[in-house]
C-alpha cells in the first residue's frame, strides 16, 4: 500500500539539509510518496525508517545510470507495461559489441563510430550509446588492452563482459571510476562479482535463467552490497525473451516481486535474429541491448522504432507556428497551409524539399492536432487561417494571394476564402502527392 | 514461480476465415483461420491462435507503385500474373494482396479488365487473396461487385471500408461470402464505431478484419501501435465490437524520406528494414496480418515469428 506524501514526511528528519538533492523534507516526500526518489538519498534515515519507507516510495524499478559525462544513460523507473498507460521513461541504451580479439583499429573504428554517428529526427538526435567489450580471448592483459583501445578514442557508457575476475580487476584498473556496466554475476561468482561492483562502484549485470533463479541471485547480490543491479534473463529463444521480459516488468511494477525491480539486460545473441531480438528489446522492455554494430539500415529502423515507442503519447509533438521556407522561395511561390503536429509538418517538408520547388509552409497552432482530428474538432477554423496569415505577416511575403489547404479541410474551403479574401486551392489529402499536385495544379494556376 | 500472463483477461479475439480450399467451395491450396488469441501474441505457453501471417503486396498497374520495388523485381512488376505467381512460388508469402491500381487512372471505366486481372491472379496462386479496390468512391460499387463476383466461393479479404465509405464494399462482401477491411484513422473509438455500423448493415463479425491504420516507422508509427494494442485489451476484456483480428499495412514505408532518398545501394536494405522493424512491433502489438511491399522482407519475418514462438530455441535456428 503505498504512503501519502505526509505520512512519509512524519518519518523523515525535517531537517531540511539538502543532500538529497531537494530543497525540504516535504518536496522530498512527495517524490519518494510517488516513486519518483530513492530513500537512500536521505543519509539520516534511521533503518527503521528506512525499511518502513523503502518497501512502498521506491520506484518498483530501480533508476540505474551507465557510464559518467555526457553520454551516460540512465535506465530502469518505468512504471506501466503498456505505454498508452502513461508513458515509458527511460530508452534502452543500445551498445554495439567489439570482441577483444579484433584489430586495434578494428575496435577503434567502432568507438569513433559510436561517438559521431548522429541521425536527426524530428529535430532530435539519434546516437547509440557505448561500446561492449567482450573477454573473449579470455586473457586478462587482452582484454585490459581492448578496453583502452575504446577509452583512447571516447568517453562512451562501456559494458565489460568477461567470465573470470581477473579479466575485470585487469579492465577496472583502467576504467572501473568510469561506472561501467560488469556483466555478470552468477550463482557460481556473484560474491566476487559484488566484491568488484562495490569496489568501484559499478553497477552489475546478474544473470540467471527462470524467474526462481533469478529471484533469488538478486537477493544475494543484496545481500552482498552491490545495488546498483541490472538482470539478464538469458532467455533461450526470442519467444522466451517476450514472456520472461513481461512476466519480470509485470511483476516488478505491480511488487508482487519487489526484487524484479530492476532494469532488463540484453545481448543479443543469434546473428541471423539480431534484428527481431532489437525490436523486441526495444518494445518489450529491455533497457540495455547488445548487438554487433548494426548495418546503417538496421541502425536507423532501431534508433526510430526506439524514439516511436519512447514518445510520451500524452503530448502530441508540436511545431512553433510560423511561416516556414522550403528552399529561398520567391515572392511568386506557392504558400501551403497546414497544422503543428510535427508528424505532419515533418511529412509534408520531407515531400516539399524533394519536389525542389521553393515554397512557403503556414504552420497553423491546433495545438499538435493532426489535420483530420483539427478539422473535426473545429480547431482548424476560418479565423485561425486569417489570424495566422496577418500574424505571420504572409501578405508581404509572396505576391499572390492563393493559399494551398490540405485535403482533409476541403469543408473549409469556401469559410477560408470568405474570412480571408484569398483564393484557396485544395490539395491532395496525401502528401506523397504534394510533387505531383504542385507540378500540374500549381503550374496551371500561375500559367 | 509462476506467474500468469493472461492478466484475468476472459475475451477471445474473434476469428475469420480466409480463403477456401476445393473442399470448402473454392479453388485455393489452403485457407487460414485468423483469430482465437486469448492473450498479447506470443505470451502464450501453448498457443490458441496461429502465428501472424505475411501478405506480398503487389499491384496491376506499377506506375502507382514504389520505384524500389520496381527496381528490385524487374519485369516481373509488368505481369500481375507472374508477380502473383512469384509472391508465393519464389517470395514464400502466406498471402497475396492485390492493389488494383489500374483503377486509379482518371476515367477509368474498363470494369471487365477488373474481372480478368483477378481471374488471372486467381489462376496464378494457390494462395488466399486480399483485394484492394479503387481509390474513387464513384466506381467502387461496380469495381467490388466485380472482384467479388469473379471470385465468389474463394473467401477473400477485401479493402478497404472506411467510416464515409463501406456501402459498396459491404454490399459485394455480403453478396458473395467475402470479408473485408475496416480501416480507422489510429482510433480505438473510430474503429469501434465501423464495425457497429458494419454490422448494421448486416456485416457478420467474423467476415470483418479491422485495420487501424500503420503509420510508418517514424512517422506516426507509435500511435497505431498503440492503437493496436488498445484494440486488443478491449476485445480482451471483452468488447465484441472490437474483438476482430487485426491488419497492418504500414503503406508509406516505401517513400518515406529515410527509405526514398537512401543511398541507392542501401536502398533495398532500407526498404526492408523499415518494413521489418514495423512488422515485429506490430506482431506483438496483436496485428495478425502484415503486409509489406518487399519480397526479401516476407522471409526475414516468417523466420522471426516462428522463433517468437516459445518452443522454438535458438540453438535450432539455421
Amino acid at each position: 500500500m503505498a504512503l501519502k506524501a505526509l505520512d512519509v514526511y512524519k518519518l523523515l528528519p525535517k531537517k531540511n539539509c539538502k543532500e538529497c538533492g531537494d530543497p525540504t523534507c516535504l518536496t522530498f516526500a512527495m517524490k519518494l510518496a510517488s516513486g519518483k526518489a530513492d530513500v537512500d538519498l536521505c543519509p539520516y534515515l534511521d533503518e527503521e525508517a528506512k525499511s518502513v519507507l523503502g518497501a512502498t516510495t521506491r520506484p518498483p524499478i530501480r533508476l540505474v545510470k551507465v557510464g559518467v559525462g555526457e553520454r551516460s544513460f540512465a535506465i530502469g523507473e518505468e512504471f506501466v507495461l503498456y505505454r498508452h498507460d502513461k508513458t515509458f521513461y527511460h530508452p534502452p541504451g543500445i551498445l554495439f559489441k567489439v570482441s577483444d580479439t579484433w584489430a586495434p583499429e578494428e575496435i577503434t573504428s567502432v568507438t569513433v563510430r559510436v561517438r559521431d554517428e548522429s541521425f536527426t529526427r524530428i529535430g532530435t538526435d539519434l546516437q547509440f550509446n557505448g561500446i561492449a567489450i567482450e573477454n573473449t580471448s579470455g586473457s586478462p592483459d587482452v582484454f585490459a588492452r581492448a578496453v583502452a583501445v575504446v577509452e583512447e578514442s571516447a568517453d562512451l557508457p562501456l559494458v565489460l563482459m568477461a567470465k573470470n575476475t581477473e579479466a575485470f580487476n585487469a579492465a577496472l584498473i583502467q576504467v572501473g571510476s568510469y561506472q561501467p556496466l560488469i556483466h555478470a554475476a552468477t550463482n557460481e561468482n556473484f560474491r566476487e562479482m559484488c566484491v568488484l561492483a562495490k569496489k568501484h562502484s559499478c553497477p552489475l549485470v546478474v544473470k540467471a535463467h527462470g524467474l526462481d533463479d533469478l529471484t533469488g541471485l538478486v537477493k544475494n547480490c543484496i545481500a552482498e552490497g552491490a545495488k546498483k543491479l541490472v538482470m539478464d534473463l538469458c532467455p533461450q529463444s526470442p519467444g522466451d525473451f517476450i514472456i520472461t521480459s513481461t512476466a519480470v516488468r509485470q511483476l516488478a511494477i505491480t511488487r508482487a516481486v519487489p526484487d524484479l525491480g530492476y532494469p532488463v539486460f540484453l545481448d543479443t545473441t543469434h546473428p541471423s535474429l539480431q534484428d527481431a531480438e532489437i525490436a523486441l528489446g526495444i518494445v518489450k522492455y529491455a533497457s540495455v541491448i547488445i548487438t554487433p554494430p548494426l548495418s546503417p539500415a538496421s541502425a536507423k529502423a532501431a534508433l526510430t522504432l526506439r524514439q516511436n515507442i519512447y514518445t510520451d503519447p500524452q503530448k502530441p509533438i508540436q511545431m512553433n507556428p510560423g511561416l516556414y521556407r522550403v528552399g529561398t522561395p520567391g515572392k511568386d511561390a506557392p504558400v501551403l497551409l497546414t497544422v503543428n503536429f510535427s508528424l505532419t509538418f515533418f511529412t509534408l517538408q520531407g515531400y516539399l524539399e524533394s519536389t525542389r520547388i521553393p515554397c512557403f509552409m503556414l504552420i497553423v497552432d491546433t495545438e499538435g492536432l493532426s489535420v483530420l482530428t483539427a478539422v473535426a474538432a473545429g480547431k482548424l477554423n476560418e479565423t485561425l487561417v486569417r489570424d495566422s496569415i496577418r500574424k505571420f505577416d504572409v501578405e508581404h511575403e509572396v505576391s499572390h494571394k492563393t493559399l494551398i489547404i490540405p485535403g482533409y479541410s476541403a469543408p473549409l474551403s469556401g469559410r477560408i476564402e470568405d474570412a480571408t479574401g484569398w483564393k484557396v486551392m485544395v490539395g491532395p489529402r496525401d502528401a506523397a502527392e504534394i510533387g505531383e499536385y504542385l507540378h500540374e495544379e500549381w503550374k496551371k494556376h500561375e500559367s | 514461480m509462476g506467474y500468469d500472463l493472461n492478466f484475468g483477461w476472459n475475451g477471445v479475439i474473434g476469428q475469420v476465415i480466409l480463403g477456401a480450399t476445393r473442399a470448402e467451395g473454392g479453388t485455393r491450396n489452403i485457407s487460414y483461420r485468423i483469430g482465437g488469441g486469448t492473450t498479447l501474441p506470443f505470451l502464450e505457453g501453448t498457443p490458441s491462435s496461429p502465428l501472424p501471417l505475411v501478405a506480398l503486396e503487389i499491384c496491376d498497374n506499377p506506375e502507382y507503385w514504389s520505384p524500389i520495388i520496381r527496381n528490385y523485381c524487374g519485369d516481373l512488376v509488368y505481369s500481375v500474373h507472374e508477380w502473383a505467381e512469384a509472391a508465393e512460388k519464389v517470395y514464400d508469402a502466406d498471402l497475396v494482396r492485390l492493389y488494383l491500381t489500374s483503377t486509379r487512372q482518371r476515367n477509368f471505366t474498363d470494369i471487365s479488365a477488373v474481372g480478368k486481372t483477378v481471374e488471372a491472379v486467381l489462376s496464378s496462386t494457390g494462395l488466399p487473396l486480399i483485394i484492394e479496390g479503387s481509390n474513387e468512391p464513384k466506381i467502387d460499387s461496380e469495381v467490388f461487385l466485380k472482384c467479388g463476383e469473379t471470385a465468389q466461393g474463394e473467401r477473400l479479404l477485401l479493402g478497404t471500408a472506411e467510416a464515409g465509405r463501406y456501402r459498396s464494399i459491404a454490399a459485394a462482401a455480403l453478396a458473395y461470402n467475402h470479408s473485408l477491411i475496416a480501416q480507422s484513422p489510429i482510433d480505438i473509438n473510430l474503429a469501434k464505431q465501423l464495425n457497429i455500423l458494419l454490422r448494421e448493415i448486416g456485416v457478420p463479425r467474423d467476415h470483418i478484419m479491422i485495420d487501424p491504420y500503420t503509420g510508418a516507422l517514424g512517422y506516426g508509427f507509435e500511435y497505431s501501435y498503440s492503437a493496436m494494442e488498445r484494440i486488443r485489451f478491449s476485445a480482451l476484456k471483452g468488447d465484441t465490437d472490437l474483438a476482430m483480428p487485426v491488419i497492418c499495412s504500414a503503406i508509406d514505408s516505401l517513400t518515406i524520406k529515410e527509405v526514398r532518398e537512401a543511398e541507392p545501394v542501401l536502398q533495398d536494405e532500407m526498404a526492408l528494414q523499415w518494413e521489418f522493424y514495423t512488422g515485429i512491433a506490430a506482431a506483438v502489438a496483436g496485428a495478425e496480418v502484415i503486409c509489406v511491399r518487399h519480397p526479401k522482407t516476407v522471409g526475414l519475418l516468417k523466420k522471426a515469428f516462428t522463433c517468437m514462438r516459445t518452443s522454438t530455441f535458438f540453438s535450432e535456428v539455421k
